[in-house]
């Protein structure tokens, strides 16, 4: 199974290749990309009428009565997503939670043992994707929902679309910054965060991507400033901005957008920002599974997920849309007005070990390299 | 590969070939042999498969993994930062729990028995959740002691709780309960005819207590020690909470970390296992030889209760390190996790403004998974406990009173699982399960095998220590009289350990309502245990809610915990009868 992915997944361009010639953006691993959202304008009109309709036969599905949804989404906005299906058409979602690694290891295990429990599959992650395309158990499916998605977004082969678009932001304690948040990334080289800084990423190495993105943007040495701050490492955002509210560490570098939104939504003592000079994002997709128990649940689920009305609900969670027609989460700005980098996640998967064991070198720790 | 865990499933032989067994005695044969057999299938099955995923079987057999386990740097600086854990936990599991049980088991020191119960709601206490109470006690910037300590004035005398000294010492408030409790009740079963015999013969207290009394406690002492450090190094929880966190890698987070990405690497990780299973085997060897020509009958079913010394002036004194001792281990994590419970913001002091019952309603009726894994999490703990119960005491029969040959083996393979983390057992389990021809991959039977498994050092060092100190020659006075051979383990022999067995099956029933680290990568939708519930609110910093979720596990594991030990008092009750049978 190995050998599979390694001869295919990695020497793929899936969706990278398309948008840097859409954007026309510089050659290496990150593109500097303009404005994503704004390149299917005009979708808008017909993703209103998209939104009810279904390639699922709705009988069908309701007779299958369940759908097992894996995601990577935070559970708040999870549940909100369900509700209104359920209510709706009486089909029971059940959903397994975890981090990226873990919905996508699950899957490949799953699928390694022939016993697909999954329906749908959701994770920040398209690396996965790419793998789990690669050894064939995702469904190809052109959803009329999907229709307000840039085909930047997307596989060709529409075996997963991206639903979600999770920036890095800086993020910081208002009480112990002060007068002078930082800005910029280099701002957090500054000895002055000595012991103050706190970033994320389990042991499987899920918070690489982002850093090397920030690597290759602005140079290894960014990182190695940082790494000289002595900075603390938890596992996932969520307890970033835990250490961050309760006031252990200063600022982080390289979190969730939506988790800072919330926290300070919240009340909670902290603020966030977007570098100007750019910043990390990274993609989330959704996709079908070929061996899915509940097909027909399924198709109707993720067209209900990526509908306009399902993803609204996202938005409300403090998560970037992928669709084009879908306002930003509120006080954050549109994301043309940032200056988005992106890895190409073909090359990424293809370079992966050595790059986590580079951050290993630089950070010391697990990265699972 | 079915072929060679069959070739090691031939290679013990089952009850079968017993040679003193009387005829007619098939019983024993049978109940010994299906131990067994459930034995070798959740353990040794499992570790075969470990062995050939660590050469890289099925599919890229090579020694390399094998090699680049014992050669990159990564990996030695791991397995030295893990032997250390091990040693220092061992040793402060020493320095802790052995006064502490010679204080509480037989001194007059005040308040005796809560610091016993306290020290057992240490052990209670997961250690996940330890940790993550000593990040709210002593983060290095917000911690509570911190703040005030630098309240104090006192400049760069912060503690900080993310270091390997942290992750030692947060173990060690966990785990020395085990050199605790067998020392505590290695004391209270001292035969008082040996120290009574010492003392007419003019020896001090203090003399009798180096020459007569830890002498005879010492393989409890040395037992839990080893045990505590062994547990220490697949504890996973901590040192992923503390140790990761400062990018101190143990052994078994290194596995993880090689598990939990995709493709995950199983021969690195098995390779990585086998690593941490020799450092284990050794371990035990060295107990092995240390305890090989001692006898450990103390007890010769007589109910006397040894005498008590009188401190004196150095009542209270006593009390106060006790004291200490417990409110670092038990009542000052679990004071903040209740505190954080009851608190709409953890991070504000609980103040009226502040109480509410809210986390309760999101962790027991909002959020189904954890109201499932409360449930869970209690049927897979007792099914466990009993079943874990049931082997040891036959692996421990057959070590103990047959000359079966390669029961040292199985005694060997028992005390494996502690080695293993949870995580390592669980892959272990998963290449092995995920093939096997009844559906257990993915159902709640691989959680109780998993729980059964990791419980088998438990089980089996529990039943070994009821049945050492039964004496051999009460059982074969009744065999003699004519008793079969389950009468005699039915009315001698599980009367007189019934005690000491029930303890033994809390020890098991703990962890196992507690348990993660196998249970997060083997458990699927619907069979979610409180644990995972936790961890995943954990990671979503839901911190309220999972201080509830803790809180409502702690009252659970209380409430089990008084019932066992009343029941096993009511059994010391019968233990004192059996004379008179």
């Amino acid at each position: 199974m190995k050998r599979t992915m390694r001869s295919h997944s990695y020497s793929r361009r899936i969706f990278l290749s398309r948008m840097s010639a859409a954007v026309g953006a510089n050659s290496g691993l990150v593109r500097t990309v303009g404005p994503v959202c704004a390149l299917a304008a005009g979708a808008s009109a017909s993703a209103r009428a998209a939104a009810a309709a279904t390639g699922a036969d709705v009988a069908k599905a309701k007779s299958e009565g369940n759908v097992m949804l894996y995601t990577s989404l935070d559970t708040k906005i999870v549940d909100a997503i369900i509700k209104p299906f359920q209510e709706q058409y009486g089909i029971k979602v059940q959903y397994y939670r975890g981090g990226s690694a873990d919905v996508s290891s699950k899957v490949l295990a799953e699928a390694a043992a022939r016993r697909i429990q999954a329906d749908i599959v959701d994770a920040s992650d398209v690396g996965a994707f790419l793998a789990m395309k690669s050894v064939g158990i995702l469904k190809p499916y052109d959803s009329p929902s999907t229709k307000a998605v840039a085909g930047n977004l997307r596989d060709p082969d529409n075996t997963w679309v991206a639903d979600r678009l999770t920036q890095a932001a800086i993020q910081w304690n208002t009480k112990l910054v002060g007068s002078a948040p930082p800005q910029h990334w280099k701002d957090l080289s500054d000895p002055r965060f000595a012991s103050k800084l706190v970033f994320f990423s389990s042991s499987n190495g899920d918070g690489g991507p982002r850093l090397y993105t920030l690597a290759l943007a602005f140079g290894w040495e960014l990182l190695e400033s940082y790494a000289a701050n002595k900075p603390l490492r938890v596992a996932t955002p969520q307890l970033v901005t835990q250490l961050l509210e309760s006031g252990e560490r200063a600022a982080a570098f390289c979190t969730n957008d939506n988790i800072a939104w919330r926290s300070k939504k919240l009340g909670k003592p902290t603020d966030y920002g977007f570098p100007t000079e750019g910043v990390p994002t990274e993609l989330g997709a959704v996709g079908l599974l070929k061996d899915a128990p509940h097909p027909n649940a399924a198709m109707l689920f993720y067209d209900w997920w990526m509908s306009e009305t399902g993803q609204k609900i996202l938005v409300d969670g403090g998560k970037y849309s992928s669709r084009s027609d879908l306002a930003p989460p509120s006080g954050n700005p549109p994301l043309k007005e940032l200056k988005l980098l992106v890895l190409d996640y073909a090359k990424y998967q293809a370079q992966r070990t050595q790059l986590l064991e580079r951050l290993t070198r630089i950070f010391g720790g697990e990265w699972g390299a | 590969m079915r072929a060679a865990a069959h070739a090691g499933a031939g290679g013990v032989p089952t009850g079968a070939g017993e040679a003193s067994t009387a005829a007619g005695d098939a019983i024993r044969a049978v109940t010994l042999g299906l131990a067994v057999v459930a034995f070798l299938l959740f353990i040794g099955y499992p570790l075969c498969w470990l062995v050939f995923g660590a050469v890289g079987l099925p599919g890229d057999f090579s020694p390399h993994f094998l090699v680049r386990a014992l050669t990159r740097p990564e990996n030695v600086a791991a397995l030295v930062n893990t032997a250390l854990l091990a040693i220092g936990v061992g040793l402060l599991g020493i320095v802790i729990g052995v006064p502490v049980a010679w204080a509480t088991a037989r001194t007059d020191v005040p308040l005796r028995n809560v610091f016993h119960a306290l020290v057992g709601l240490a052990y209670i206490l997961p250690p996940y959740l330890t940790s993550v109470a000593y990040i709210i006690l002593l983060g290095p910037n917000a911690g509570y002691l911190n703040r005030l300590i630098a309240s104090t004035g006192i400049h760069g005398s912060s503690i900080n709780i993310f270091s390997a000294a942290g992750v030692t010492f947060v173990i060690a408030m966990h785990v020395y309960a085990i050199p605790y409790f067998l020392t505590y009740g290695a004391l209270k079963s001292v035969d008082p005819s040996l120290e009574e015999s010492a003392r007419m013969l003019g020896a001090g207290r203090w003399t009798m207590l180096r020459r007569i009394t830890l002498p005879l406690v010492a393989p409890a002492i040395t037992g839990g020690a080893l045990l505590a450090a062994i547990n220490s190094m697949a504890l996973f929880g901590p040192q992923a909470f503390l140790g990761l966190p400062a990018q101190i890698v143990y052994l078994p987070t290194r596995i993880y970390g090689a598990l939990s990405g995709y493709p995950p690497r199983y021969a690195d990780a098995s390779a990585l296992s086998i690593v941490l299973v020799l450092v284990t085997v050794i371990g035990l060897s060295v107990q092995r030889r240390y305890l090989g020509h001692r006898s450990f009958v103390t007890v010769g079913g007589r109910g006397v209760r040894s005498a008590r010394h009188a401190l004196g002036a150095l009542r209270w004194p006593l009390a106060l390190v006790l004291l200490v001792v417990v409110a670092l281990s038990s009542i000052a994590p679990l004071a903040v996790l209740v505190a954080a419970a009851f608190s709409k913001v953890w991070t504000e002091p609980l103040t009226l403004d502040n109480v509410t019952l809210a986390n309760f309603v999101a962790a027991l009726a909002d959020n189904q998974i954890a109201a499932r894994g409360v449930f869970n999490s209690f049927r897979l703990a007792i099914a466990a406990a009993t079943l874990a119960m049931l082997i040891g005491l036959a692996i421990a029969y057959l070590d103990l009173r047959t000359r079966l040959r390669g029961r040292r083996l199985l005694d060997y393979l028992a005390i494996l699982p502690l080695g293993l983390p949870g995580t390592v057992l669980a892959v272990a389990l998963l290449q092995a399960f995920i093939r096997f021809p009844v559906p257990i991959y993915g159902t709640i039977w691989i959680l109780l095998i998993a729980y059964v498994a990791r419980s088998m050092p438990i089980a089996v060092r529990g039943a070994n220590g009821a049945l050492r100190q039964v004496d051999v020659s009460l059982e074969e006075a009744a065999r003699v009289a004519g008793a079969s051979w389950l009468t005699t383990v039915r009315r001698i022999l599980l009367p007189i350990a019934r005690s000491n067995l029930m303890l033994a099956w809390l020890l098991v029933f703990i962890p196992a309502l507690g348990e993660l680290s196998a249970t997060i990568l083997l458990y699927t939708n619907g069979t979610e245990t409180i644990s995972v519930a936790i961890f995943r609110l954990s990671d979503l910093g839901q911190l309220e809610v999972v201080a509830a979720l803790s809180t409502v596990l702690i009252v659970v594991i209380l409430v089990a915990t008084l019932v066992t030990q009343w029941l096993a008092a009511r059994g010391r009750g019968g233990t004192s009868a059996v004379p008179n049978m």
